[in-house]
């Protein structure tokens, strides 16, 4: 009942500074949710893997920025539109994911948590610098007009492109939940998250769903690669803020919990933006995630001690 | 004399109650068995004394000091030391520097003076090959150097939590003897988890029994063992 | 390797490092300086990686005691020699106020909230304009250390690891290792044995921190100027690590025998390729982790460890 509360309380205070917002600062809350689209939807493949693999992919971010420049390479080649190349892009992803979790991380599985953090710490630095090394430092852009479409109300313009990531999110966020809660593969992949000992007992084969489940995760990502695409400039670094922003996410909602992190990056964007919104704070809104992060964490940690 | 005693002692873990309402009390040279079937609460309660985690309820007395919500190490220091029931040895150690750390910490001594202390526990124990890496030890041996790690420490209440457990019988049997001549001549409170109720018979002076996590019997083996609740919650549980 | 022959090594290696400027010309002095650099860094990440915590923070504690440095010159007026250990305190004092908080998290959460406080302190000096710069930076316009001398900085870095090398010996000889060693192992048999374990991780927190800050002091003093983006540069925490897991870890000579090998290959890789060559970092980590977790000194000395940590 208390938590019930405390939840009612929480929701009805974040709605009356959400109004308060619209009416004091509109494009706060437009840009704040546009953002907090693109940071969900890239966390929540992310969460997928710390949920059933117990993955912290530290090359998350990076993967994306891979996919990003095989979208762009591949559509210059082909003169496709990124968002022609969103299937493609996913379907090499997942391939390059069912590689690299075999290749690699399947073999630290068994290893300490400490060695798997080291491992893709080090994936990541290979894949940027590998960009890095082929292509260098140069940023790459696609030529979009459709992207720049925007839009009034009363005397505010602001863009409307990038709400295609709040709907990405929420497909991905309600998609993965219904692949996970009402399908067979789903459900065997939560029970090997849940019990891998005991699901290899009724016969799952743990590793194979292991790696399906980085595959699927990458498939997303990729997918969001190419859809990134659209709207920024790719660069070997652009990835890497990702990473933190989407562990950041994912500890707020608590690992498990996809639906969560829509809810937390709203939070997040809403807030980074707000500082944006305001000269003397505009160049603190960076730090908002890295305390954020902290504090989480610290938070989870009191609490855990407790119970 | 009385070394410990716990009063209505109770942990509870999200509603189930692992250890509920414990009075008991150890003295110096006993030696006294903790019995029950699986899952009865026989670790949970050596952990809660050990404090390796902090009760819900009830009071842990030591030597006539409150120490129930004492950290562990502090509680080491003071001379409450006990093995695990997963072994753990200390790898990149060698055998004789697993057995100097409780020296060294729970009693201070300088790096010297706490290896000469650990081969002369290591002598006494009967171990040999004291600069051996851990993973070259037989289970007999682990078992041995376990014991004291623990011993280490200068405690005055030892708890034992299925060291013989893997051992063959005549291990067993040794064991058994070096455990009590242990006790006897360093005057020393033991508790004793074992699953095997013959070493529980032959080695312990006193056993408590658990159920559940509550306290159901105690007394010397040959009462309890016939005590019909005793014999339930076995038969119950499993095996005697 | 027996012991007289490693010593006697450790000895023509000392001696080499010291007189080298004697002979070495000013690029080989300029590589030299650059190795020791992460060298001593390696040894620190390695010195707290003992104890099971792996601390993607160095650069962020090495930028602190950079700023630390130049800014109590510069704003202060501090002598140069002073800054330096003014920035070994002053690092290892937010390492003993932070440390209070996050030396209770454990694994990822504590290895994810070193690489955040890296960041937010990056942040912070970088926004702080009136004070530190901003993005520009600061630089010493007279009062450098040794008045900027090649041979005199070479020594001053030498100097750094010299004071890495013998916190990381005296971390190994005393009862610290047992302790740090105990709770990597298992932190509740540790406190069985009488190990306050937050007090023996505060300690090595600080002291490797406290280093990585001096470093920062020295790394400023010998270049005369610090901007965000320089001195809290990933590098400084990916190369430390990729050398001490290539060298071995949980040792003082697995990061140096790491250190070497790397520095050298990433200087000639770095006049070869301009752009990426610290893929060869990431592969090696990557290599490293997977197929020889005892690093490069798994190969000299023989004694079979087993795998690290979890118990089955």
């Amino acid at each position: 009942m208390i938590v019930k509360r405390r939840v009612a309380i929480i929701a009805a205070l974040s709605i009356a500074a959400m109004t308060a917002l619209i009416v004091w600062k509109p494009t706060v809350l437009i840009y704040g949710l546009q953002a907090a689209g693109l940071y969900a939807a890239v966390a929540i493949p992310m969460g997928l893997v710390l949920g059933i693999v117990h993955i912290v992919n530290l090359a998350h971010g990076e993967c994306m920025m891979l996919a990003a420049y095989a979208a762009y390479f591949g559509c210059k080649a082909l003169g496709m539109d990124p968002l022609v190349a969103i299937l493609p892009t996913a379907i090499v992803t997942a391939i390059f994911g069912w590689v690299v979790f075999q290749l690699t991380i399947r073999r630290a599985l068994k290893a300490p948590e400490l060695n798997q953090l080291i491992l893709t710490f080090g994936l990541a630095i290979a894949f940027s610098q590998a960009i890095n090394l082929i292509f260098t430092s140069q940023t790459y852009k696609m030529p979009l007009e459709y992207v720049s479409a925007s839009m009034d109300i009363g005397d505010i313009s602001f863009g409307v492109w990038s709400f295609v990531f709040v709907a990405v999110a929420i497909i991905f966020a309600y998609g993965l939940t219904f692949f996970l809660t009402k399908t067979m593969t789903g459900k065997a992949a939560v029970a090997v998250g849940q019990n891998p000992r005991g699901a290899a007992i009724v016969g799952i084969d743990v590793y194979r769903t292991y790696g399906l489940v980085f595959a699927l995760a990458l498939a997303l990502v990729g997918a969001m690669g190419a859809l990134f695409l659209t709207k920024s400039a790719i660069f070997p670094g652009v990835g890497s803020p990702f990473t933190m922003k989407s562990f950041c996410l994912i500890a707020m909602a608590g690992i498990g919990n996809i639906p969560g992190i829509l809810g937390a990056s709203v939070l997040l964007g809403v807030a980074e933006n707000f500082l944006r919104a305001f000269r003397p704070t505009r160049d603190w809104a960076e730090i908002v995630f890295f305390v954020l992060i902290i504090v989480v964490i610290l938070a989870r940690s009191l609490k855990g001690r407790k119970s | 004399m009385i070394k410990l005693k716990t009063e209505n002692l109770t942990k509870r873990f999200l509603g189930l109650v692992a250890v509920n309402k414990v009075s008991f009390s150890m003295e110096e040279g006993e030696i006294l068995g903790i019995i029950g079937p699986n899952g009865a609460g026989k670790t949970t309660f050596i952990n809660l004394i050990s404090g390796i985690i902090m009760p819900s309820e009830g009071l842990i007395e030591y030597k006539g000091t409150d120490i129930t919500y004492m950290p562990a190490h502090e509680r080491a220091r003071r001379g409450i030391a006990r093995t695990y029931q997963l072994i753990h040895p200390l790898e990149n150690l060698t055998l004789i520097e697993n057995v100097m750390v409780g020296s060294i910490f729970a009693k201070g001594h300088g790096l010297r003076e706490a290896r000469t202390k650990a081969e002369a526990l290591c002598h006494e124990l009967g171990l040999t090959g004291l600069d051996r890496d851990t993973s070259r030890l037989s289970i007999f041996e682990i078992k041995k150097m376990e014991i004291a790690r623990a011993l280490a420490n200068e405690p005055e209440v030892l708890f034992l939590d299925e060291v013989m457990a893997g051992l063959n019988s005549d291990e067993t049997k040794d064991l058994i003897a070096m455990v009590q001549r242990i006790a006897l001549e360093r005057h020393l409170a033991v508790g004793v988890i074992e699953h095997v109720m013959g070493v529980i018979r032959e080695l312990t002076h006193r056993v408590i029994v658990l159920e559940a996590g509550e306290l159901i019997a105690e007394g010397k083996y040959e009462e309890v063992s016939k005590n019909p609740r005793v014999v339930e919650a076995y038969l119950g549980g499993g095996t005697v | 390797m027996n012991r007289t022959a490693s010593r006697i090594f450790a000895l023509l290696f000392g001696v080499l490092a010291v007189t080298l400027p004697f002979f070495a010309g000013d690029y080989p002095l300029q590589v030299a300086r650059n190795i020791m650099m992460y060298m001593a860094l390696a040894i620190t990440w390695d010195m707290l990686l003992r104890s099971g915590q792996i601390s993607f923070g160095i650069a962020g504690l090495f930028g602190i005691g950079a700023y630390a440095a130049i800014l109590s010159v510069v704003r202060a007026g501090m002598p140069a020699w002073f800054s330096i250990l003014f920035a070994a305190i002053f690092a290892g004092g937010v390492a003993f106020v932070i440390g209070f908080l996050i030396l209770r998290l454990r694994a990822m959460y504590f290895s994810i909230v070193t690489l955040a406080l890296g960041e937010i302190f990056r942040i912070i000096i970088h926004n702080l304009h009136d004070f530190t710069g901003g993005p520009e930076g600061v630089v010493i316009q007279k009062g450098v250390v040794f008045g900027g001398k090649a041979n005199s900085l070479y020594w001053l870095v030498l100097a750094g690891l010299a004071v890495a090398v013998a916190a990381s010996t005296w971390f190994e000889k005393s009862k610290i290792h047992f302790a740090l060693t105990a709770i990597r192992n298992n932190e509740v048999s540790a406190k069985s044995s009488g190990i306050d374990i937050f007090r023996w991780l505060l300690l090595a927190f600080v002291v490797t921190s406290a280093i990585q800050g001096l470093l920062g002091g020295i790394f400023v003093q010998s270049y005369g100027f610090a901007t965000p983006d320089a001195v809290f540069s990933a590098d400084f925490t990916l190369l430390p690590l990729a050398m001490a897991l290539l060298g071995g870890v949980y040792s003082t000579t697995g990061p140096i025998f790491g250190a070497v090998l790397l520095g050298l290959v990433s200087e000639w890789l770095k006049l070869k390729i301009p752009y990426g060559h610290l893929v060869v970092y990431g592969i090696i980590i990557v290599v490293v982790i997977l197929f020889m977790p005892q690093g490069l000194r798994q190969l000299v000395r023989r004694t079979p460890h087993g795998a690290d940590g979890r118990s089955a």
